[in-house]
């Protein structure tokens, strides 16, 4: 089966906030979940993540690229280095997922040194269609669920539209 | 050489005033709603319609394909029509069966691609979809107007015109899935294909042809041949409830693109110095075509209709204002903006809308900036003083409010497992709080505000400890580069209506004709007076504000 990015970036970004990452960190994470299936990184990467919530990757990586972003702010282009950990394939998909352009410029394996333009808007992503992560999906489906409230009549009753009829 | 300076426009109207629920849930559709966008377009590639297959059962059971091509692109429409149980007959979310299901699909299918759409369109939600797939939707009939139409067309007669009025579709839509749903393309496959590139306008091209679909089948069914006039009045209806609000939260930036290029055709408008007697002219029709079309506008809600009726007095006020000498003295625009300060928000955004009709020239190239292809451009603030500035400059309404008043906190959106049907709870009566949907906007940047340290720290070791303080600093990082992006309301107050986000965004896709059936859901009326398929080249761009008429 095919799934679009789309899918996969709400379907992370609910299955992230199931695993309790508070829901600015889960939009990014959903960003980079994307961006990393899309351009075909393992889709292990994103399940460690998710175990290691509430701490872990999800929580950090954010911050490290707004210290990038901050020091990059009224410059053209910046050159940093930042720690990516045991994270490298999943911070560079954050890295891609970033709305200017940046470029991994060398790579130790606990460090990327980057050039991040601030004002050049980042190159477009794949059209691919995501496969090969269904094990992933069902999993992240799982965790997503964990946001859903479940199911009563008193809230299907207080659903938009309920109690009239549609055969008007 | 071409000159591309801006045209000189007054101050913009301010955020504060601005992205207030009331008066969102206030605004009209303009010249820069996404359907009159698209007709432009339509009647700029000289678009035909095609109808590619037609496999209908005399009863209107079957599928059809319609195709056009735009922008060097064709796409099709496969409807499928299928018989309905009146009871499964439901325009919520939860439904499991339509009348009617859709696709768009990109370039023209082959018999192949045609039964693969046949048998998964009608499951929706509960069916995948392919790359091929642009735009999934649905509709229900108008049961009463789709049997009346059928009943007169056979017996050779035209429908009643009053009925057409009233109701104003055949088919209302309850869902127009976009941008990768169920498997669908992603919208980066079509963001930058001419035509497609704006906002919704793969959804608003599926709704017009959708609507042409309608037309179609009530005439087959029927026999005959809808007069003109009144298949010109049938629009395609719309059911729309939550599901449409949390998305101007969760899309600050393209709230904003919305918001600012309204805000900007409005502030060009008002520097205009002087009309000329053709402008005087159109501006007096247009503002007596309004009146008309609130005269045609009637809705069962009581609540709902005695706000038109006021609205249809207070418009007579406008008209008297419109006087010859009121309208070729200098700076009439401003001087009527300036006038309608003290009239209702309804007033005051139709004539928002009225003024920003009678200036193509100055307003359409602003479509182009609607969209946001990129994402927030904008860093967070670098220390924790430098976050206070910010939220206090652009978010003092938030701090204003005490969230743990009853008032103030009572509501709650949420998700809910039934086929994921976002809804909106009360905290003190019924479960499911502390799974809450972070559409709380207010009440976090309260929450953040409250916890910064008297002394600066860097935002990233702030943020290290305050990790829960993310998606607030995020959004007050957005402010001062995004100055619309924010509605300026406490969203989970007692008081919030989601109505008036459904209007605002539901303005923007060009409805018209609102009739809520409550203060969490809506019908409206889209593409009402729009151009027919073979109408394109003469009426592609006046019907603002449709009135039923010839």
């Amino acid at each position: 089966m095919s799934w679009s990015r789309a899918e996969i970036l709400a379907l992370a970004t609910k299955a992230a906030r199931g695993a309790a990452a508070p829901p600015g960190q889960a939009a990014q994470f959903g960003q980079a979940a994307a961006q990393h299936l899309g351009r075909g990184r393992s889709a292990d990467d994103l399940l460690r993540a998710l175990e290691q919530l509430p701490s872990g990757p999800i929580l950090q990586i954010p911050v490290e690229i707004s210290r990038v972003m901050i020091s990059a702010e009224g410059q053209q282009s910046i050159d940093a280095s930042v720690e990516v950990g045991a994270y490298a394939a999943l911070f560079e998909s954050y890295l891609e997922s970033l709305p200017c352009k940046t470029t991994i410029t060398a790579r130790t394996p606990e460090t990327f040194h980057v050039v991040l333009e601030s004002a050049v808007p980042a190159p477009g992503v794949s059209l691919d269609r995501i496969t090969g992560c269904d094990l992933a999906i069902e999993k992240m489906t799982t965790l997503a669920a964990r946001t859903f409230v479940p199911e009563s009549e008193a809230s299907r009753l207080a659903g938009a539209g309920a109690g009239l009829t549609d055969n008007d | 050489m071409k000159d591309l300076s801006a045209p000189p426009q007054a101050p913009l109207r301010s955020p504060g005033q601005v992205m207030r629920l009331s008066r969102m849930g206030s605004m009209f559709p303009t010249r820069l709603s996404f359907l009159r966008t698209l007709t432009r377009f339509l009647a700029a590639e000289n678009a035909q319609v095609t109808r590619h297959v037609w496999q209908m059962c005399p009863e209107g059971y079957g599928h059809a394909v319609y195709c056009v091509t735009l922008g060097g692109y064709t796409y099709s429409l496969v409807a499928v029509s299928t018989q309905l149980a009146p009871e499964e007959r439901t325009d919520r979310v939860i439904a499991t069966a339509w009348d009617t299901a859709y696709v768009l699909y990109d370039g023209v299918p082959d018999a192949d691609e045609i039964a693969r759409i046949c048998s998964a369109a009608p499951k929706q939600e509960a069916a995948r979809f392919t790359e091929r797939d642009l735009v999934l939707s649905r509709a229900n009939k108008s049961v009463r107007l789709f049997a009346h139409v059928v009943e007169r067309l056979r017996a050779g007669q035209q429908p009643d015109a009053a009925m057409v009025r009233q109701i104003g579709y055949l088919m209302r839509t309850t869902a127009v899935y976009g941008n990768g749903k169920f498997g669908i393309a992603d919208r980066v496959v079509i963001e930058t294909r001419p035509g497609l590139s704006g906002p919704f306008m793969a959804e608003m091209l599926t709704v017009w042809l959708i609507r042409h679909f309608t037309h179609d089948l009530v005439e087959h069914v029927g026999q005959g041949t809808l007069d003109r006039r009144l298949k010109r009045h049938l629009g395609i209806g719309n059911s729309t409830g939550l599901g449409m609000a949390p998305f101007l939260v969760t899309h600050p930036v393209l709230l904003n693109n919305w918001m600012l290029a309204r805000e900007t055709a409005l502030a060009r408008v008002r520097a205009v110095p002087r009309l000329d007697s053709a402008s005087v002219q159109r501006l007096h029709d247009l503002a007596t075509r309004a009146a008309q079309h609130l005269s045609q506008w009637q809705v069962p809600d009581t609540r709902h209709q005695q706000r038109i009726d006021d609205l249809r007095r207070d418009w007579a006020r406008v008209l008297a204002w419109l006087t010859p000498e009121n309208m070729m003295a200098d700076h009439a625009i401003e001087a009527l903006l300036s006038w309608s300060s003290d009239q209702t928000e309804d007033v005051q955004e139709l004539i928002v809308a009225l003024v920003i009709e009678l200036f193509p020239d100055l307003v359409d190239g602003l479509t182009d900036c609607m969209a946001d292809p990129i994402g927030p451009m904008a860093a967070l603030p670098r220390d924790t003083n430098a976050l206070r500035d910010a939220i206090e400059a652009h978010f003092v309404w938030a701090l204003q409010l005490d969230y743990a008043a009853t008032d103030q906190c009572q509501q709650f959106w949420y998700v809910s497992s039934a086929k994921q049907e976002p809804r909106l709870g009360n905290r003190f009566a019924e479960a499911g709080a502390e799974l809450e949907s972070p559409l709380d906007i207010a009440r976090r940047i309260r929450a953040l505000y409250d916890d910064l340290p008297s002394e600066p720290v860097g935002i990233c070791a702030f943020l290290e400890r305050h990790p829960e303080h993310f998606l607030a600093v995020s959004r007050a990082g957005l402010a001062g580069h995004y100055p619309y992006a924010e509605i300026r309301d406490n969203l989970i107050a007692e008081n919030c209506l989601p109505i008036d986000m459904l209007r605002c965004k539901l303005s923007f896709f060009g409805a018209s004709k609102f009739d809520p059936k409550s203060d969490r859901w809506t019908r409206i009326t889209l593409c009402q007076g729009a151009p027919l398929a073979d109408e394109l080249d003469a009426r592609a761009d006046d019907w603002w504000l449709p009135v039923f008429g010839p």
